[in-house]
């Protein structure tokens, strides 16, 4: 190894400290609380760390740690069965304040609906739309994490954003009676 | 892209995703610290090994014969696999020989769902999913590459809300 176990050690936590709310609001997008989450993420600093074995240790490229996210989620869902899976997701999101976005700082009202409605957009959309905004990624990243092409990840983030936009013009035309 | 999306995009942007959790974070720290331990010391064993080909050879003999009996295990049933889990001390090892190449899961719908009513009027609709799950796995030692296709049925009971 080139770099010293100290070294490693601070430069994995370092990338942590960076990647954490990114990774996390993925593991959130999929995951039924911030519990399971937290454990998807663990579970993913393990693989990562047994893939880049072969690179000297260091810390790893966003997409592949998106890559490996999105495989242990897959895995777990499998496991547990999706369908159970989503059903305590729906009761999970409408049933109590158990959300992964932070909107303390924005106008409350626009701001909790866009939150409400990100968390039951549909899965698929809601991934792109999450590994965009806050995974930071391009579409050919997010094509890649995916599995699909970038212009199917550029077309399921436009159709996020314009459900969104449905959204929050209804609540406009509401508010203007 | 028209202005709308453009501002609704700069919204999301603004709501900053929660980080992790004060127990989550020390559990990363520890385990980053473990991880970095166990590689310092997998680095010495290996310095400390250096020349004697016989016993590395050796180790490797036995990887390797692990490896492919593994590899064989994982193929042959889904009872194999279980019985497989319950063997903890050999898990471990059979699991770090092997490295995933690929991982696909696909839905296959089985004919359209029936709707019926609850006793307490819920109308809700029932069907069945299949879903077929392909791994691809390689063992690092021998390169052996195995394929481990899983298929399971799922009931799908869900309150109807398309009329």
């Amino acid at each position: 190894m080139s770099v010293s176990g100290i070294n490693l050690g601070e430069a994995w936590r370092e990338w942590l400290g960076e990647s954490a709310p990114r990774l996390l609001s993925y593991a959130r997008a999929r995951c039924n609380d911030v519990q399971e989450a937290e454990d998807l993420l663990q579970d993913a600093l393990i693989k990562l760390w047994g893939y880049q074995k072969e690179r000297e240790c260091r810390p790893p490229d966003l997409p592949l740690a998106f890559s490996v996210m999105r495989y242990l989620a897959l895995d777990s869902g499998r496991r547990k069965g999706r369908r159970e899976k989503r059903d305590r997701k729906i009761i999970q999101f409408q049933g109590d304040d158990d959300h992964w976005l932070d909107t303390t700082l924005e106008d409350t009202e626009e701001a909790d609906l866009l939150r409400n409605e990100v968390e039951e957009l549909p899965e698929k959309l809601r991934e792109a739309l999450t590994l965009k905004i806050w995974g930071g990624l391009t579409f050919a990243e997010i094509g890649g994490v995916l599995k699909i092409s970038h212009n199917t990840a550029a077309s399921r983030y436009r159709y996020a954003l314009e459900q969104l936009q449905k959204k929050l013009n209804h609540l406009q035309t509401f508010k203007n009676g | 892209m028209d202005n709308a999306l453009k501002d609704l995009e700069s919204k999301l942007e603004t709501m900053t995703p929660f980080g992790l959790s004060d127990l989550g974070r020390a559990n990363c720290h520890q385990m980053i610290d473990q991880l970095v331990g166990e590689c310092e010391f997998s680095t010495k064993s290996v310095n400390r090994e250096k020349g004697n080909w016989k016993g590395t050879a050796a180790a490797a003999a036995v990887a390797l014969g692990v490896g492919v009996s593994s590899g064989w295990f994982l193929g042959v049933d889904r009872t194999s696999a279980v019985i497989r889990e319950d063997n903890k001390s050999a898990e471990a090892h059979d699991i770090l020989a092997f490295e995933d190449l690929n991982y696909e899961t696909w839905i296959l719908a089985t004919g359209s769902p029936n709707v019926y009513v609850t006793k307490s009027g819920e109308i809700r609709e029932i069907s069945r999913e299949v879903e077929v799950t392909e791994e691809v796995v390689q063992h690092r030692e021998s390169g052996l590459v195995v394929t481990i296709e899983t298929t399971d049925y799922h009931v799908v009971d869900t309150p109807k809300s398309d009329f």
